[in-house]
């Protein structure tokens, strides 16, 4: 048995270096280069480009402004806690409040950064501002000191107001109920206390007055039992409305959606721990008599959770900020992967977190959207807060993305996603259009080479059907003619002659006709043409042809010529002693034919770039064929084809 | 169908039915057999159907037929000699043909060699080329055109995986001597064998290469040509003429 080639990869003229020919397995690995004018005109937009701000650029003058007020209302207020000296703690208070009005202002700053349209970020710095007042309780002047404290109500309204409407900063039924069950409990039970206590005291623990807290200018009766029952009141109706509001938290954070989670989560959980330990501290210490101290248990509890509180809305923005970093990673990874238009609705879906996100695509001339099934999707304009459109940088929109309303609040998630999204489908229908239109030119190939295969055939025809009979007609009239004449006359040699210039006309003209189009290619098929076309060439042909049957005339045809072309050239370019083996075969869906030849070889590239190579490598191609034709000085050449035959 | 000719005139030993799409070689090959007194044209014919209609019609000794004619202008010259071997087997068919091909030939000669000829159209003209196949089909041998024969002398085409490799090497020597038109007895001196022993090589030859039904002289042919085809030895000459 002979060995026979291995499938070539793709259409190549080897040597020692394989070099890609003309395949669309080729075109992948053409590397994306600029032409000098497109590099030109991308120096150009370089110069015009103007610095980028990212979210963690440098800090513009406002934050500035607002960052240089938020350490002097610290400095301020822990010296005015130094200063007044009634405090349980004063270094530790002072400390404590410093570091609460900062971090609330960096907590601001960062929403306002990441959100500039939310009035949260503002919201925040004004609280860290006015907490440093707090500082004022800590004063021996009377009023001064009992206003201090009293701030303490607006205070904790404010921390609900920011709880109960985050992060829309609106507040919804429930959150209204809330906040005026709260108002409900000061009515009855703050502020009738407010007036019948002899001396006012902050509720921090660190803030309590040390020895005795200056008398209260807004005691209106001196009732001491009185004063305590409404404390009581006062207490009891914080531990019910700190109750309720976390189980209204726990109830919201059950029913949001994943993304809005992500959100809530660090926000509720430390508002969470702010309330359960002002709550555990109330009843502790004023019904059952525990420790007001910083250093008991329900102190120190209450004071690590007001100072971590702030920190919850710091947490929501650096995991927003980290999600929108792994979502991207994960999405680059994911979309090299599938990178059909289902395989990118999956990977945003996966990406947002959102498992109804969905991707409408915008249709240029009916002016509409519609799903990956060519469904129409409307966007209402109203609920904005539901999709987000991607548009190209001519502003021409491209697809939106129709999402969970919660991830309204993660803008620089959606931008990115957006952006990858629309990069994906964008590549996605460059490749698809280039993918078409190597379709098409490989079809305008096949349709050119068929159409001239059908025109060989019917010159072939007409040559055979005209001259040629004519032909005959004459030297069987001649050979009539020279029966007549008599024998060894000079008439008969003359005749004799004609005849055999006659022969040899005939014999060109069949040759010619033979060469335009073998009949017995199309009346009996390729191995009979083969065996026709090696038995017409002068050198030593070995034939190992199956019978591979009748195949679609374009295969037939493309394989022959390349094989009479390998032929050939062996014939004209190997040598003298040149030997050749034609061999034909079938492999699973595959024809398979190589022309193997001992001859002189060729160096490929160089002195004798075969104009043949060319032809065999476009009539395969044109089939959708491969071929590789590998040479080397003194070792002769090797064609070897496979073409895809369709059962 | 005019009946009988003048008293004293023999009446002619063949009669034949020609089909020629091409005029001018119609009436060529009509000039050629008007002046042979054996043979008598009942009709010509242009096309496969009429032939078998006026085969039927005439039931002629011999039919000389075009090889590409209507309606598919490919080898209906050779359906027709199919055709007939099985409807008429006594018939002789000549094909004419522009193919110098071996492998019209061949196919001619697959169903048995007996009363077949092939020819050159070039070589109609020649007055004992057409007639001595003729004469050679109608007596049940048959005839290869030596221009068909040297294309395969001159070929160095070998085919592996050919009927000829089941041949023993002694038997393939026997093979090339037939080849080479020798008879058995210079075969069998050329090879220092019996002559009993190269009838005896020649019987498994023709068995092996399928050819037992035919006729000595036919079998002698249709092989040599396969040997030719697969080995493209030298020869001289395949026509059998007695």
């Amino acid at each position: 048995m002979t060995p026979r080639a291995p499938v070539p990869e793709d259409s190549s003229i080897v040597l020692d270096e394989p070099a890609a020919l003309d395949e669309p397995a080729a075109v992948d690995a053409v590397p994306w280069t600029l032409s000098a004018r497109e590099l030109r005109a991308d120096r150009e937009v370089e110069r015009q480009l103007r610095p980028v701000r990212l979210a963690a650029g440098r800090p513009t003058a406002t934050e500035l402004t607002i960052a240089v007020a938020a350490v002097a209302a610290a400095a301020v207020s822990a010296a005015v806690v130094l200063r007044g000296g009634i405090a349980a703690s004063p270094a530790g208070l002072a400390f404590v409040l410093a570091l609460y009005v900062l971090v609330c202002v960096v907590a601001g700053l960062a929403w306002r950064r990441a959100r500039p349209w939310s009035p949260y970020g503002l919201a925040l710095v004004a609280y860290g501002l006015v907490a440093s007042l707090y500082s004022l309780g800590a004063t021996t002047q009377p009023l001064v000191h009992s206003l201090g404290v009293l701030l303490e109500i607006p205070g904790s309204f404010f921390v609900l107001w920011l709880v109960l409407s985050f992060p829309s900063a609106r507040l919804d039924g429930a959150g209204r109920a809330a906040l005026g069950l709260a108002g409900a409990v000061l009515l009855v039970g703050c502020l009738p206390a407010i007036f019948l206590l002899d001396s006012l005291s902050p509720t921090q623990p660190l803030a309590r007055c040390g020895a005795a807290c200056p008398s209260n200018p807004l005691q209106v009766v001196d009732n001491a039992s009185l004063a305590r029952t409404f404390g009581h009141v006062d207490a009891v109706g914080h531990a019910v409305v700190y109750g309720l509001i976390l189980t209204l938290l726990a109830v919201r954070f059950a029913r949001a959606s994943r993304p809005r989670r992500r959100l809530l989560g660090p926000v509720y959980l430390f508002s969470a721990l702010l309330f359960v330990a002002t709550g555990v501290y109330q009843v502790a210490v004023n019904l059952l008599g525990a420790s007001p101290d910083a250093t008991g248990p329900a102190g120190f509890g209450l004071t690590a959770a007001t100072i971590l509180f702030p920190f919850g809305f710091i947490a929501a923005i650096v995991f927003a900020y980290a999600y929108v970093g792994a979502a991207l990673a994960s999405m680059v990874r994911e979309i090299g992967v599938s990178s059909s238009v289902t395989g990118v609705e999956h990977v945003v879906r996966q990406v947002l977190d959102d498992p109804k996100a969905q991707l409408a695509f915008w249709l240029p001339r009916s002016r509409r959207y519609v799903d990956r099934h060519g469904r129409g999707v409307v966007l209402d304009e109203e609920a904005t807060s539901t999709w987000r459109s991607v548009e190209r940088s001519d502003g021409e929109p491209m697809l939106a993305i129709v999402h969970d309303p919660a991830l309204d609040e993660d803008p620089e998630l959606m931008e990115a996603v957006g952006a990858e999204t629309m990069l994906a489908l964008e590549n996605r229908r460059l490749q698809q259009d280039l993918l078409d239109s190597i379709a098409a030119l490989r079809a305008s190939r096949k349709r050119l080479v068929a159409v001239a295969a059908a025109e060989r055939r019917k010159i072939e025809r007409d040559l055979h059907d005209s001259a040629q009979q004519m032909l005959i007609a004459i030297r069987i009239q001649l050979e009539l003619v020279r029966g007549e004449v008599g024998p060894a006359s000079r008439l008969e040699r003359q005749l004799n002659r004609i005849g055999t210039d006659l022969d040899r006309a005939l014999d060109e003209l069949r040759s010619v006709a033979h060469g335009i189009y073998p009949p017995l290619l199309a009346e009996e098929g390729l191995a009979a043409a083969l065996t026709e076309a090696a038995r017409r060439t002068p050198i030593p042909v070995v034939l190992e042809l199956e019978e591979v049957g009748r195949l679609p005339e374009e295969i037939e045809t493309a394989v022959y010529y390349c094989c009479l072309e390998a032929l050939q050239n062996a014939a004209k370019h190997g040598g003298p002693d040149v030997a050749v083996t034609m061999r034909l075969w079938w492999e699973p869906h595959l024809l398979r034919f190589s022309v193997s030849d001992d001859g002189v070889g060729f160096v490929p590239g160089e002195n004798r770039e075969p104009t043949g190579l060319t032809n065999m490598l476009d009539r395969l191609g044109a089939i959708g064929g491969r071929i590789s034709i590998r040479s080397a000085p003194r070792r002769g050449t090797d064609v070897d084809g496979a073409v895809t035959v369709s059962p | 169908m005019n009946g009988a000719g003048p008293a004293g005139e023999a009446s002619p030993r063949y009669r034949i039915v020609v089909a020629e799409d091409a005029y001018l070689v119609r009436e060529g090959i009509r000039q050629v057999l008007a002046q042979e007194d054996e043979v008598e044209v009942v009709e010509f014919c242009s096309d496969l159907s009429s032939l078998l209609q006026a085969v039927d019609r005439h039931d002629p000794d011999v039919v000389v037929t075009d090889i590409r004619m209507p309606p598919s202008n490919t080898d209906e010259g050779i359906r027709a000699a199919a055709a007939l071997r099985e409807s008429r087997p006594e018939m002789g068919v000549v094909v004419i043909s522009q193919y110098v091909s071996p492998h019209y030939a061949i196919k001619l000669f697959e169903d048995g060699s007996a009363r077949r000829a092939y020819l050159l159209k070039e070589h109609v003209g020649h007055r004992n080329h057409l007639m001595g196949a003729i004469r050679e089909v109608a007596s049940g041998g048959s005839v290869v055109d030596p221009a068909v024969v040297e294309v395969l002398v001159e070929s160095r085409t070998r085919a592996r995986n050919s009927p000829l490799a089941h041949l023993t090497p002694r038997e393939r020597e026997v093979l090339a001597g037939v080849a080479e038109g020798k008879s058995n007895a210079a075969i069998a001196k050329s090879l220092f064998l019996t002559k009993r022993a190269v009838e005896k090589n020649i019987n498994s030859i023709f068995a092996k290469l399928d050819l037992a039904d035919d006729t000595d002289v036919s079998r002698r042919v249709v092989a040599s040509l396969m040997f030719l085809a697969e080995t493209g030895a030298p020869y001289q000459g395949v026509t059998s003429q007695r």
